[in-house]
């Protein structure tokens, strides 16, 4: 698939120190069982062909990153505020996070997005995350038109503002809604790094 | 009476910062080590190069139930999180540790060096791999509950504070009423702030005088707020810093510095907690150690400020503020404590000896008010008399400092929120003991301190409070009852200043004067034992019997267990007429203290008007 070998083509230059380990063994491999996410039943589940044309919204979290739990409350009001136009899901990318206990984190948290586990980081792949809390916006074509930040809460790893000042997410999930571009479809998210070795 | 206030802040912070060029620099450096070829050829394995390093700087924290969010104790946990590890450490993030390396060190220092920085990069870059299992060193073993054993007395927080899912950073004091029914001396205070990936830093303050209580809605609600101000009595000879972050054993005071308790003291947990994403109950508890040793050595905190110098223009990138103070007689330096809000960014101290040379004290170039601590010396510092102690510290109120609490910047002044902003030094420093029969070098320092606060701003209330006090227990009344009259001039409701200006004069022989300083403080704070009781005299003074029995019984029904309360309200009660009562009242004072000479004296000369007469 055309999306599949774009994105891996494309490496995000901010982040030289990093090498990602997971992109060698990976070769052009179409979607199959081997390459999808699944829903916390154990079932392969492609969140843009669920779609049904709209705006799809990832988000990848991780259950023991600080930073992207910080972010409950403000996922679960963007899911909501957009509710019926953008289909937000919540993508687990982490191998060893069980079904069983993301379901529980997602209580704890007061979680009501379904949620994904992508332990082939196939998702991470065609959304080009590298962070949790990181989220990818795709249009109603499927095309990926942001990735990056939720917002500006974090400048750096350690460095928070009291309130965030810029809301990225919400501006991709607006211009995918109304067709228009964006300034940077790319930003630098502030996190936990989703390609740890497992 | 209990003259003396002695106003003591308590902690507060965020974080964020702009890169200061301090970090900046040294990640540079880092980075060059990085890119040595020779070192590219060595194998880095966890069991070897990288376990050692992170037991030692990493497990304190992360391991269950300890404030990290995930456990660092195994390959599998270092692979797990390898690349965030090789990120923060090469970012100095972590492990926090905000003092620059300096001339001198401190305890518990968590600093990992170039090498160690970049021998974590190498371990990443090449696969993170395990290596030799018989290279491991042993895994660090944490004990279960209490770091100090089973503590001789527990208390927990009355009632739990709901910490919301969101929204900025919450400040919650609770109050803890001390079990102790008779004095004791703590030796620790093991503090357990609750969950401790949501409790920043706590700090206890030791109120004596019931401060933390007033605040209280309920009592045991606690209440909120960044920084407090705890009266004490005049110069609470046991000042220690009691300061909880992450990953810090309990602190265990030597032999000799143990802190006085007394049935009356609470214990105040000033927490700064961090929203975790959902809704989280935090109900501390803290874990008493006590001593058959009593103090010996009395440290003292000593405050340099100025406060009055912060009026930060929005945009100014460096504003500076300093204080200088001169240490009026030897001492040493046990731990130091730089406190500012998110505006500040660079903050320093040091010592100019009598010489001339200089040594700084601490630099934290890049500070960060999430990570502030008590930092103490791994051996005193020694000052000599006339030392000048020095703050320069420096704040960054423009836009490039993302951890401004105001966007866009504005004009920030000195306060207690954390909008706001403080420029505080604390230094517990131990005086040298005077051998020539000297006055009290406790006393010096103290009273060259509240010189030295008042030069510094004339409108320092606790500064004015502070030596009237001094100067009262020097039996010098006149200086003492201008600087009491200073102190209600800044504060014209303040009871306490009220209450010690009325005593003071009251014990001048001026009661028509004292009287309503008195009332004044009784309208402030109508429970005011201090207070009841020195109208009480001031009405007996002036032959005003009945008004002078209605404060001695309100300050009687206020503490039961106070001889000299309950030896004025038998005198009232005599003067009166009612000599049963008043009989009954000398006797109890003497159950209460057998030496009370007012009561004895009384009580005999009632037996002398009228021998044998039945109870």
């Amino acid at each position: 698939m055309d999306r599949y070998l774009h994105a891996l083509r494309v490496l995000r230059p901010t982040l030289v120190l990093i090498t990602v380990a997971w992109l060698a063994p990976f070769g052009l491999a179409s979607r199959s069982a081997e390459n999808t996410a699944f829903d916390l039943a154990g079932n392969p589940v492609d969140p843009l062909k669920a779609s049904g044309g709209k705006v799809v919204v990832l988000v990848f979290v991780r259950t023991d990153c600080p930073v992207s739990n910080r972010y409950a409350p403000t996922i679960q009001k963007l899911s909501a505020a957009h509710e019926g136009k953008a289909l937000f899901w919540l993508v687990y990318p982490s191998k060893s996070e069980s079904s069983e206990a993301i379901r529980k984190h997602d209580r704890e948290y007061g979680y009501k997005i379904a949620s994904l586990r992508d332990p082939q980081k196939a998702l991470v792949k065609l959304s080009e995350a590298q962070i949790t809390p990181e989220t990818a916006v795709f249009d109603g074509k499927g095309h990926l038109v942001y990735h990056g930040r939720i917002d500006n809460l974090y400048e750096e790893f350690g460095r928070a503002r009291t309130v965030a000042t810029t809301h990225e997410l919400e501006d991709a999930i607006e211009a995918a809604l109304s067709g228009k571009s964006l300034p940077a479809s790319s930003t630098h998210a502030v996190g936990c790094y989703i390609s740890d070795l497992e | 009476m209990k003259p003396g206030s002695q106003a003591l802040s308590g902690f507060s912070i965020f974080l964020a910062l702009a890169f200061a060029a301090g970090t900046a620099r040294q990640t540079e450096s880092a980075r060059k080590l990085l890119s040595r070829p020779a070192d590219s050829n060595t194998q880095v394995t966890f069991d070897r190069d990288i376990a050692p390093i992170i037991f030692h700087n990493c497990s304190q924290c992360h391991h269950p139930g300890e404030a990290g969010p995930f456990s660092l104790l195994t390959y599998a946990d270092a692979k797990t999180h390898g690349q965030q590890i090789a990120f923060v450490t090469q970012k100095l993030i972590m492990p926090p540790w905000l003092p620059d390396p300096g001339e001198t060190n401190f305890t518990e220092e968590l600093r990992l060096s170039q090498e160690q920085i970049a021998t974590i990069q190498r371990w990443v870059d090449q696969g993170e791999l395990e290596g030799n299992p018989a290279d491991l060193p042993p895994k660090p073993v944490y004990a279960a509950g209490w770091q100090l054993g089973k503590p001789d007395v527990i208390v927990r927080a009355e009632k739990p504070y709901l910490l919301p899912a969101s929204g900025s950073d919450s400040y919650w004091n609770f109050v803890f009423r001390t079990p102790v029914q008779h004095s004791r001396w703590l030796k620790a205070i093991e503090i357990r702030p609750g969950d401790k990936r949501l409790v920043h830093h706590a700090n206890v303050l030791v109120d004596r005088e019931e401060s933390g209580r007033r605040l209280e809605k309920e009592p045991g609600d606690g209440f909120g707020g960044m920084e407090l101000i705890i009266e004490s009595e005049a110069f609470d000879p046991d000042s220690h810093f009691l300061f909880w972050k992450p990953g810090s054993p309990p602190y265990v005071e030597p032999d000799g510095m143990a802190l006085r308790l007394d049935k009356t003291t609470d214990l105040i947990l000033n927490t700064h907690l961090q929203p975790s994403g959902k809704p989280e109950l935090i109900q501390p508890t803290l874990g008493l150690y006590f001593t058959d040793k009593p103090a010996t050595m009395h440290p003292i905190l000593l405050q340099l400020e100025n406060d009055r110098m912060l009026d930060i223009p929005p945009g100014d990138k460096k504003f500076p503020v300093s204080d200088d103070f001169v240490l009026p007689v030897e001492a040493s330096v046990l731990a130091i404590y730089p406190h500012a809000h998110y505006l500040g960014k660079d903050l320093l101290a040091f010592a100019t000896f009598p010489n001339g040379t200089k040594m700084t004290l601490i630099h934290i170039s890049n500070w960060d008010l999430n990570w502030q601590a008590v930092y103490r010396y791994a051996k005193p510092v020694d000052l000599p008399a006339g030392t000048k102690i020095s703050m320069r510290f420096t704040y960054d109120n423009s836009n490039e400092n993302i951890r401004n609490p105001n966007q866009p910047p504005k004009r920030v002044v000195a306060g207690n929120r954390a909008v706001d902003e403080m420029a505080h030094l604390w230094l517990q420093v131990l005086p040298r003991e005077s051998t020539d029969g000297a006055s009290d070098p406790l006393v010096q320092i103290q009273e060259a301190l509240a010189l030295h606060h008042i030069q510094n701003d004339p409108e320092n209330f606790e500064a004015h409070y502070n030596l009237g006090a001094l100067l009262q227990m020097k039996g010098d009344g006149a200086g003492a009852v201008e600087q009491f009259t200073q102190a209600v001039r800044i504060h014209p409701e303040d009871p306490i200043a009220n209450n010690a200006l009325g005593a003071v004069l009251l014990a001048s022989g001026r009661v028509d004067e004292a009287i309503p300083h008195l009332n004044q403080a009784l309208k402030g704070r109508p429970n005011y034992f201090d207070a009841h009781y020195n109208l009480g005299n001031a009405l007996a003074a002036q032959n005003d019997f009945a008004g002078a029995l209605s404060h001695f019984r309100a300050a009687v029904r206020l503490n039961a267990q106070d001889a000299g309360a309950e030896a004025n309200l038998g005198s009232a009660l005599a003067e009166m007429g009612n000599i049963k009562e008043a009989r009954r009242h000398f006797e109890r004072a003497l159950q209460i203290d057998p030496k009370n000479e007012l009561a004895r004296e009384n009580l005999e000369q009632l037996n002398r008007n009228a021998p044998g007469r039945p109870n």
